[in-house]
């Protein structure tokens, strides 16, 4: 008789009412949050390709990966366009970005607004009055930051596993096609293509909806070490 | 003579219209019942609020959450994945989910939908007081490359309040969606947990579904450990399962063991195979006790039968009342044997009726059902005792063994010679000063939790998923009443400022109000009124290209988006962890609930519900343990009022004093189990309290049986002590019990029993006796 209590009275431990709530939470909550807070795979196609300066003649994937680790620090410019089906003009933004291997991605928007963005380790932040804010959601991307770092490290086998990867061209000219593997990313966006030659050259991301995303990289080079102030940037 | 044949043909004729009553109950299979919630007191009147927990249990009894952990992201994606597979095709559950299907056309419909209803309170007041930081804000974002998605297109909402939304939705718990694989993924101790819910086709109330998702995990969780791979499981299911296989074993150990034990005292006692049809007395009070309950509550838990198979013990004691007096009764006939005994056996079937009986009053649906199984039990053991089994044992010679009658005997002498030593008055006082010693030792407990006996593994695996997952639900949760919509809305949101504060101070992880979906219909309106000042503000969206008359249509639209109520915003995809919490129309209003997460002082909730109107707090183990030590109260009143009313029937055959002195022996008896409980440094829990209720009522039986002695007092005291051993078989048995509480229950009956017996003896002889 006193088990039947005892096993009701379990039925109000807390412990058990776990699965009732972390189920109904998380199927739908989580997973919007985690989009809201993934950096685009813009950035980590931008990052793959950035660092992929290398002149080799048969290319493949296992080359452009090896290419990644080399150069530990690339200066260049940018401009993104950003074309929204409603809007006859795109949405053009200009700026500067270091890419440094060892530490992350300095992104440094110039205009039509000056903004000033980071991703480390540490997450992704944006600059203020105050310095340096690492923006919320740092455990729900902090995969997404792991993966780019990795990428950014030369390790593209997380990339490879979200998507299909298709080379095509030589190494002084050649296009790479992302393609999302899942039906969840796939209702997103149908495809990131990269053209390059010497050095990457445009990064093009389709979205589902329609939008797309051009980003243009001028006078890249990899031969410039870390200013100070950069890598004060880096270190904070 | 005549009523020595009448009598087994009337019983007969009885026991063949009990059979057919059971057939008939029987006719749709067992009439039993798993259901848990039967058995705890109901002191919920109130039918909105079971309403609410109801609600709030079911799919606890339905679903399960197993986290799959590997070092390697992939491979636990893998196992999950297998697992998956393998349980859908056990056809045990309606749906098992590994990887998240998120339908976002509809989501994205929700948010354009819900773009003034969903909008939080902060981002409300920023477009009302500083429309150009908004606007400003909303630039930023078309650039800022780290925003990532928005679900929406910007041309379907220029000024962004889907984004919004979608950002201010409240996270909990550290488990992450996999882009990739779909999976919801949560990192901890050096693993990849992926997390895979399952729902079962029934709930944990069925009788075999629980064990066999049980056993279904246990294969899994080999299977799993093969590839590398760890399972980490919890559901309420698992302890219904866990409650289930306990039961079983109890039943087995406490029913078998009393049988083989009783069967084997009465075959080397009176050394006869016939005797052993003294147990038919039992199957019949068995056979009583099942029709009278489900007669009366249309089912009988299984839990009745656990405790109804200690009744065993004390249904023998019919049979054993006359069959000892073979000793001194030579030559043995059963029904002279029965003559005599026969008003002893009345006296103690409406003593231990009485106790019984008393159990029913207590406010626990279980013990009441108990009773009446028991009772209606006693009385059929009682009537076939009467009525048949002397005619089933007509001709039987009994020449018994006589050693046990020896053991009685060197017992009494013992005792004599204690006596001339050591007067009885001394005695008692000895024995009263060993009782106030225990007393002082005595303390009570009525935790309810420490009455659980929930294997260790289990709650060990519940708290790492709470650990890994980051979630932390808690049982208590808040009842919101209101008269309409909006009355409801205001006082959840009163309610959130007294929670936001909690969670502020980290007594709090967070909470879920429908408020926090919904806004109320004049905040809505605010913004509609907003809107229209925002032309003024917008310059730098029409720098950037956009339309002007893409963002007059925008307000336009918006302002015309119909004012959402709460059924409203619960269509959508986005609103299923709140829609449990609505129960909509009640009597004369509505009303929903309020639920927590991550608790770390129950205490500090009642406060939160004072002055707010229609707020209440739901705190069912909060409540539970006040009941318990409410009971304990009335337990402690019934006994006394059961004890009375004993008293007034042995008034009759013993006189006031005879009848005060059997019934205060046994009443000591239980003061010097409550004494021995003391020194035991065992906690007194309301259980151990039944126990003693009924040791009552049952021990006034060994007092009328020694003060009666018929045979000599030697042959009483054996009487006595058979009985007492064949009681102490069923229900001492209880104390092998895994469950601390029925461990507790277990001994302090095998306790009093002891007691009793030793204490009977002192019950005086009845001078009239023969």
């Amino acid at each position: 008789m006193l088990t039947t209590v005892g096993a009701a009275v379990r039925r109000f431990d807390l412990l058990a009412k776990i699965v009732n709530d972390i189920t109904v939470y998380l199927t739908r909550r989580s997973a919007l949050r985690s989009f809201a807070s993934k950096p685009a795979p813009t950035w980590i196609a931008f990052i793959l390709l950035l660092s992929v300066t290398g002149t080799a003649h048969a290319f493949d994937l296992q080359q452009l990966s090896d290419q990644l680790a080399k150069p530990s620090v690339i200066h260049g410019a940018f401009t993104q366009e950003k074309h929204l089906r409603a809007l006859p003009q795109p949405l053009v933004s200009k700026g500067t970005f270091v890419l440094a291997k060892d530490h992350g991605l300095l992104w440094l928007l110039k205009t039509p607004l000056q903004q000033d963005y980071r991703i480390s380790a540490q997450g992704i932040a944006r600059r203020d009055a105050n310095g340096w804010q690492l923006l919320p959601n740092k455990s729900a991307g902090a995969e997404q930051n792991r993966l780019f770092l990795a990428v950014l490290q030369g390790d593209s086998s997380g990339l490879q596993r979200d998507f299909e990867l298709q080379l095509q061209g030589e190494a002084n000219g050649w296009k790479l096609t992302l393609i999302p593997r899942s039906l969840l990313l796939k209702q997103v966006f149908t495809q990131i293509n990269i053209d390059g030659g010497e050095l990457v050259q445009k990064i093009e991301l389709l979205e589902t909806q329609g939008d797309s995303t051009v980003l243009r990289m001028q006078d890249s080079r990899a031969d410039q070490p870390l200013s100070d102030a950069e890598k004060h940037d880096f270190a904070q | 003579m005549p009523s020595e044949r009448l009598l087994p043909r009337l019983f007969l004729i009885l026991l063949v219209a009990v059979l057919a009553l059971a057939g008939w109950q029987w006719r749709h299979g067992a009439p039993l019942s798993a259901n848990l919630m039967e058995l705890v007191p109901g002191n919920t009147p109130d039918a909105l609020e079971q309403q609410a927990e109801q609600r709030m249990q079911e799919p606890l009894n339905r679903e399960m959450l197993v986290l799959v952990g590997h070092a390697d992201r992939q491979q636990a994606v893998a196992v999950a994945q297998q697992l998956c597979e393998r349980w859908q095709a056990s056809g045990l559950f309606e749906k098992v989910q590994w990887n998240l299907q998120a339908d976002l056309p509809a989501l994205r419909e929700q948010l354009l939908r819900g773009r003034l209803a969903m909008l939080s309170a902060k981002d409300r007041e920023q477009l009302i007081d500083h429309p150009d930081t908004f606007i400003q804000q909303r630039v930023q974002a078309l650039f800022d490359p780290f925003t990532g998605f928005s679900l929406v297109p910007s041309q379907d909402d220029w000024l962004g309040l889907t984004g919004r939304i979608q950002n201010s939705q409240p996270q909990h718990g550290s488990v992450q969606l996999d882009i990739g694989s779909g999976a919801l993924i949560a990192d901890a101790d050096g693993k990849n947990w992926v997390l895979l819910r399952a729902r079962t086709t029934g709930n944990a109330f069925d009788m075999k579904l629980p064990l066999q998702v049980a056993d279904l995990l246990k294969a899994s969780r080999e299977q799993a450990s093969g590839q590398g791979a760890q399972l980490l499981a919890a559901s309420g299911l698992l302890y219904a399962a866990n409650g289930q296989q306990q039961a079983t074993r109890e039943i087995t150990w406490v029913g078998g063991g009393a049988t083989v034990g009783i069967l084997l005292l009465l075959l080397l006692a009176f050394r006869r195979w016939r005797v052993l049809l003294a147990f038919v007395p039992v199957l019949v009070g068995m056979l009583f006790g099942a029709v009278a309950c489900v007669a009366l509550f249309g089912h009988m838990h299984v839990m009745t039968l656990v405790l109804g198979s200690s009744l065993i013990g004390v249904a023998v004691d019919y049979p054993l009342h006359y069959l000892s007096k073979s000793w001194s009764l030579q030559p043995w006939r059963s029904w002279p044997a029965l003559r005599i005994t026969l008003p002893g056996l009345s006296l103690s079937l409406a003593t231990s009726c009485i106790g019984y009986l008393a159990l029913a009053w207590t406010p626990f649906p279980a013990l009441t059902q108990i009773a009446v199984f028991s009772a209606a039990g006693l009385v059929g053991a009682y009537l076939s005792a009467v009525c048949l089994l002397p005619a089933l044992l007509k001709g039987v010679e009994l020449r018994p063994a006589q050693w046990p009658l020896r053991i009685a005997e060197c017992l009494w002498r013992m005792r004599t010679s204690l006596l001339k030593r050591v007067p009885s008055s001394v005695l008692l006082v000895l024995v009263l000063l060993f009782c106030a010693g225990g007393l002082w030792h005595l303390n009570t407990k009525n935790d309810i939790r420490q009455w659980i006996g929930a294997p260790p593994q289990l709650l060990q695996e519940a708290q790492a998923v709470a650990r890994i997952t980051g979630f932390q639900p808690t049982s208590q949760f808040f009842l919101v009443r209101a008269d309409n919509q909006q009355q409801l809305l205001e006082r959840q949101a009163a309610l959130g400022q007294r929670l936001d504060q909690l969670v502020n101070m980290d007594k709090l992880q967070g909470y879920l109000a429908l408020n926090q979906l919904v806004s109320l219909p004049a905040e809505q309106q605010q913004l509609r009124d907003a809107l229209n000042a925002l032309p003024q503000h917008w310059q730098p969206l029409l720098d950037l290209g956009v339309p002007a008359a893409a963002l007059q249509a925008e307000v336009a639209h918006l302002q015309a988006l119909p004012t959402q109520d709460i059924d409203a915003a619960l269509a959508g995809p986005l609103a299923e962890p709140w829609r449990t919490l609505w129960l909509g129309q009640v009597d004369g209003g509505v009303a929903a609930m309020v639920s927590l997460q991550g608790l770390n002082n129950p205490a500090l909730l009642r406060v939160q519900a004072v002055d707010l109107p229609g707020v209440q707090l739901v705190d069912r183990l909060g409540d539970l343990n006040r009941v318990f030590a409410d009971t304990q109260i009335s337990a402690a009143e019934l006994k006394l009022m059961s004890c009375v009313l004993i008293v007034l029937l042995l008034i009759l055959p013993f006189g006031f004093g005879g009848a005060l002195r059997i019934v205060a022996l046994p009443l000591l008896a239980a003061l010097c189990s409550l004494a021995s409980l003391g020194w035991l440094g065992q906690p007194l829990t309301l259980f151990s309290l039944f126990g003693l209720l009924l040791v009552t009522a049952i021990s006034v039986d060994y007092a009328i049986l020694m003060r009666e002695q018929i045979g000599g007092a030697a042959v009483s005291l054996l009487g006595t002590l058979l009985a007492a051993l064949t009681t102490w078989l069923s229900f001492g048995l209880l104390a092998v019990s895994s469950t601390p509480a029925v461990s507790n229950f277990g001994l302090s009956v095998s306790l009093g029993l002891a007691f009793s017996f030793m204490l009977a003896p002192w019950a005086g002889h009845q001078k009239h006796a023969s």
